[in-house]
């Protein structure tokens, strides 16, 4: 190696490594971003971005669902509390209907984002996911997942004769499984069940393929399983009170009950939760409740 | 350079062996063979190196960023990239395919001999083809390869993402074919700029139709109407979103849209040929 290769390749690492610290002083001194900048509006509308994707629409399509995704990431991770997928109305994400009514339009066969649309936007607008969906079903008709989530937002909304509608509507279409059969009757009669939810909830976490979905399905399952504990636990105490004339003090006094019952019980003999907390007992109220650090209670 | 005085010295030995049609076509693949090797040697297959980066980059890091949608993601990315590439290579390597020659002048030691103009057009025309081709099915391979690594082990979107692959060669044959005759009476900058907007306007075909049907005058119509049917069909070969969805044209589709293509570069290169064949290289 001559000296001037030597001097050369000195000046390249030299002159890369001063870069890097004028880039982070650069860094440092940058004023903060605009937190508005994050919601600037999207310029172009679907159908022109459809238009001049020339071809490459599925790729654009992917670039927007992924978008979606870091928007709606990014407003959770500003946000101090803990908030579930499904009730993200106080994020301000006005953008995530344009970015998932973007996606569908450029790939209207890409179906995550109409479930995204199903669960995470009825709470930030409540129109522009059912328009989003029945776009879904127009371009779609034979896909009978794009049904389920209209049938999802209405039951949502407690409007349980649409939902069922949905679902009827739904059954119908080839290869569609049997329980969205069951679920038609199942809306009408009782749609605000316990029983209803925990179907859904259970058919969510069954076909969704996104991490997040699937996690808040097994909370909300979670929480319908903590509400069922409490029932037996609220039964078992006031047969306790009729017996013995006063509510439990302890949980020790209905161990006995609580393991023939095969309730699991952690070493204090206090019922624990589906999150394996344990119970916390109101004393002279014969009510259970969730520890406030239980996992049941996070979302 | 080389692959210049080889096609030459290839050209001549076929001369010495045979004039009639056999020579015709054996001459043809001299210059095809020469054309591919001059690519190769001029690096345009390392376009590859970056598209395996690209993909492996994506392989790796995709799914933490698409919600399990990566296999989807992986198809899109790749067969766009593929198409991507494959449109630069057909335009910036088709539209300096006869230029080159021209401005070092080995055309006139290749016409000093009995090859035709036909002839070095199409020899020029299969050689980027086969420079297109290879490109292709490596990269079709690299997808099949990233498939399988994110679906840890076979995966069914591997076979039909190949009938999209073939779709897409088919759309850089058509590419390649008018580049090579924008090629043959302007300058590549010119060609290159109006390649690329063939390009853009085959894929706007479907509103060239709309505008036609929706206008009043018939002017206008008969305007966009003909243009319609003038300009190539590029949005039939767009097949990577439903390769994404695991669906694949219907063989009979993929006929008729290898006949349009095969049918559209034979008139794409015969005018390119009547251009070339009135330029005075004597």
């Amino acid at each position: 190696m001559n000296r001037q290769t030597l001097y050369l390749s000195f000046v390249l690492v030299a002159g890369m490594a001063v870069t890097v610290l004028l880039a982070r002083s650069i860094d440092a001194r940058r004023p903060p971003p605009d937190p508005n900048a994050i919601d600037e509006s999207l310029y172009l509308n679907p159908n022109t971005t459809r238009r001049v994707s020339l071809g490459f629409n599925g790729l654009v399509a992917d670039w927007y669902w992924m978008r979606s995704l870091q928007y709606v990431g990014r407003k959770i991770l500003n946000t101090p509390e803990d908030v579930p997928i499904d009730s993200l109305s106080k994020l301000n994400l006005k953008l995530l209907a344009p970015l998932l009514d973007n996606a569908t339009t450029l790939d209207p066969e890409f179906y995550d984002p109409y479930e995204y649309a199903a669960v995470v936007l009825p709470a930030v607008d409540l129109n522009a996911a059912v328009r989003i969906i029945r776009k879904g079903i127009d371009l779609n008709p034979s896909e009978w997942r794009l049904y389920h989530h209209l049938g999802y937002i209405h039951w949502q909304q407690k409007d349980y004769q649409a939902a069922s509608e949905m679902y009827r509507r739904g059954s119908q279409v080839p290869g569609a499984p049997q329980w969205m059969g069951a679920m038609v009757a199942k809306m009408a009669a009782e749609g605000g069940s316990r029983d209803t939810a925990r179907e859904i909830y259970n058919r969510m976490l069954e076909q969704s393929a996104d991490e997040k979905v699937k996690d808040m399905a097994q909370r909300r399952l979670m929480q319908l399983e903590s509400l069922d504990h409490r029932d037996i636990l609220r039964k078992l105490m006031t047969e306790y009170k009729t017996r013995v004339g006063q509510c439990p003090a302890t949980w020790k006094e209905m161990l006995p009950v609580l393991r023939a019952l095969r309730i699991p019980v952690d070493q204090t003999g206090a019922p624990l939760d589906p999150s394996r907390v344990p119970y916390q007992l109101r004393a002279g109220a014969c009510e259970a409740d969730l520890d406030p650090k239980s996992e049941v209670l996070r979302f | 350079m080389q692959s210049r005085v080889d096609t030459i010295a290839a050209i001549a030995q076929s001369n010495t062996q045979t004039i009639n049609s056999q020579g015709s076509l054996w001459r043809i693949g001299a210059i095809a063979r020469n054309t591919f090797r001059e690519a190769v040697r001029d690096r345009v297959l390392y376009n590859l190196v970056l598209f395996v980066l690209l993909l492996t980059v994506a392989a790796i890091f995709i799914g933490e960023l698409s919600g399990g949608q990566e296999r989807k993601i992986i198809v899109d990315l790749g067969l766009s990239a593929m198409l991507l590439f494959g449109v630069f290579i057909a335009i910036f390597v088709g539209v300096g395919l006869v230029y080159k020659e021209i401005e070092r002048r080995t055309i006139y030691a290749i016409f000093s001999k009995p090859v035709g103009r036909g002839e070095f057009l199409l020899g020029k025309y299969l050689g980027l083809c086969l420079t297109l081709l290879v490109n292709v099915v490596v990269m079709g391979l690299g997808v099949s390869l990233a498939l399988a690594y994110v679906a840890k082990g076979w995966d069914p979107l591997i076979l039909t993402l190949w009938p999209a692959v073939l779709m897409i060669y088919m759309e850089l044959m058509l590419i390649t074919a008018l580049a090579l005759l924008f090629s043959s009476f302007s300058s590549p900058a010119l060609s290159a700029l109006l390649t690329f907007c063939i390009f853009i306007i085959g894929h706007f075909s479907a509103d060239l139709k709309s505008l036609a049907t929706s206008l009043g005058s018939t002017g206008a119509r008969l305007l966009f109407g003909g243009l319609y049917y003038l300009l190539p069909n590029l949005s039939n070969y767009s097949f990577i979103t439903p390769a994404a969805h695991g669906r694949a044209p219907a063989p009979g589709f993929i006929l008729s849209t290898g006949l349009y293509a095969v049918v559209y570069i034979a008139v794409i290169l015969t005018a390119a040929t009547l251009v070339f064949s009135r330029r005075n290289f004597k």
